[in-house]
């Protein structure tokens, strides 16, 4: 579904973050990475989605070139991006938040008001506090309506980055919930986290990023024999 | 009389708002705004019609606006890294000091007088110019529409959206950077509908957009930077404030009276009535 060959991307012209990296995102299977900080896992996702482009290689999605395209192309195309930092607007209600979620196809009116019911009956949380200002809730169920914001577009590839950053460990377990539930109903994940542990459980397939390299790449259960040591040796001595 | 400016404050805290930008060349927009008018309403329209004025000046400095934005401006704003809100801030003050020039090399440096919109009336017993009458209820109508403009439609919300999250905007797929145009270009049509309404109150010449302008700021900073209804409230205070110490000090110093005001409330309130502290990392 999604193909990065040899690509080197960075912040800035001349200094550059990843390094002919290749990667193969397969249709509706979960793919995890993992790596140390600075590795460049979520510099990634920000080239795959148009925020940054890359100086040199290619990315294509369902066999087209995408790499010079914008976010805006890329969600129209099917593309969604949870980012890092919470992607809702504060001083919007949550029902306000998750239509502009449905931005590229908000003149069907009835489509909208569909994928409305279907994330809210995804998230009843949601659904019971629709009409508070996003500012007011909660990291967790920020978090929630992050993610529900970027599945109102039912995205075919959904990338992922840092999901459990900054919630509690429940949370945690409850947004890696939904994020399976999410793939369960077609989606492809991308997904990127410094909760190896967790990566490693839902993934069906795993990539392991050092200095803006691949530095393992393999199914699942390659990774599962010998979590302890990948952590030791990359995560942990350097 | 506060509430006459408001558009001028409005056309700022928009492109604030959106861009992070203070737009200095506003009152060069307002400028912009009344020459136009009063080129309609002279030579093509007649005055009769200077609501149609209005709108053509409005849609005149929409579109100078949004085409400086996208020559001048947006070069700065692309590449999502570093955006250069300060660079973009200079480059206003270039273009006001540019068009101010450019209008005393068109226009020469002389004071049109438009026609007045309607004759002197009365508001019970108390008799006021119809002009400003005519310019208050434009004001307060354009207000409206502009509100439930962003309050109501998905392109208003699409705005509010780009005011307080750029990067949720563009996961949610919109084009943030044609959204910058096109606000810029509604902040400077602000400007030049006001300026338009404005005409034969401040009368045509090269720099009728500065007194306005620094009304305009002044309400800006009263009613907080960024926040649309302090602008109508501010503008009011602005104005009561100005006719009471008229009224009951000295009408000689009735530019003093704004500022004083405008000292008290940043004493109680240092971020204006309705201006929120930023959170910054």
């Amino acid at each position: 579904m999604l193909t990065i060959e040899k690509i080197t991307s960075g912040y800035v012209e001349g200094i550059d973050i990843l390094w002919d990296i290749s990667l193969d995102v397969k249709n509706s299977l979960i793919t995890g990475i993992i790596g140390p900080n600075g590795a460049g896992k979520s510099t990634l996702l920000k080239t795959i989605f148009g925020f940054l482009h890359p100086h040199r290689g290619k990315i294509k999605f369902e066999d087209k070139e995408i790499q010079d395209y914008h976010p805006y192309h890329l969600k129209q195309m099917g593309i969604s991006y949870m980012l890092q930092e919470f992607s809702t607007f504060p001083q919007m209600t949550v029902r306000d938040n998750l239509s502009l979620g449905a931005w590229v196809f908000r003149s069907d009116r009835n489509l909208v008001k569909k994928r409305l019911e279907e994330v809210y009956e995804f998230f009843p949380l949601l659904w019971e506090r629709q009409t508070e200002k996003a500012t007011y809730l909660s990291g967790g169920i920020l978090r929630m309506l992050s993610l529900g914001k970027e599945i109102m577009s039912k995205p075919k590839l959904f990338l992922v980055d840092e999901p459990s950053s900054g919630l509690a460990p429940m949370i945690v377990k409850e947004i890696y919930g939904f994020l399976k539930k999410i793939a369960e109903q077609g989606a492809t994940i991308l997904i990127v986290d410094q909760n190896i542990m967790k990566v490693l459980e839902i993934s069906h397939y795993m990539y392991l990023i050092e200095m803006g390299q691949v530095k393992q790449a393999g199914p699942k259960e390659d990774f599962e024999g010998n979590i302890r040591e990948i952590i030791r040796e990359s995560l942990i001595d350097k | 009389m506060g509430v006459l400016y408001c558009l001028m404050s409005l056309g700022v805290n928009f492109i604030y708002g959106i861009m992070k930008v203070i737009n200095w060349a506003i009152g060069e927009f307002f400028m912009i705004g009344a020459y136009v008018q009063y080129l309609l309403i002279v030579f093509f329209l007649g005055v009769r019609y200077w609501y149609i004025g209005v709108l053509i000046a409005a849609l005149c400095t929409f579109l100078l606006g949004a085409l400086v934005q996208k020559i001048l401006i947006k070069p700065m704003f692309v590449g999502i890294i570093e955006e250069k809100m300060e660079y973009a801030t200079i480059v206003t003050i270039a273009m006001a000091i540019l068009f101010r020039n450019l209008a005393i090399f068109i226009g020469g440096p002389f004071i049109y007088t438009p026609p007045d919109y309607a004759p002197p009336t009365r508001i019970g017993p108390l008799p006021v110019s119809g002009n400003n009458v005519i310019a208050f209820i434009g004001t307060i109508i354009i207000l409206a529409f502009f509100f439930y403009f962003l309050k109501r439609t998905w392109i208003g919300k699409a705005f509010q959206a780009v005011s307080q999250n750029r990067p949720g905007v563009l996961t949610a797929g919109i084009d943030v950077l044609k959204f910058d145009m096109i606000a810029f270009g509604i902040g400077t049509a602000l400007a030049g509908a006001g300026g338009a309404l404005l005409a034969p109150v401040l009368l045509v010449y090269p720099l009728c957009g500065v007194i306005p302008t620094v009304r305009g700021f002044e309400i800006i900073v009263i009613g907080g930077l960024g926040s649309i209804p302090g602008v109508f409230v501010a503008g009011l205070s602005l104005g009561i404030a100005e006719s009471l110490g008229a009224a009951f000090i000295n009408p000689s110093f009735v530019d003093i009276y704004g500022f004083g005001l405008l000292m008290l409330i940043l004493l109680i309130k240092p971020y204006g009535l309705f201006g929120k502290p930023e959170r910054s990392v």
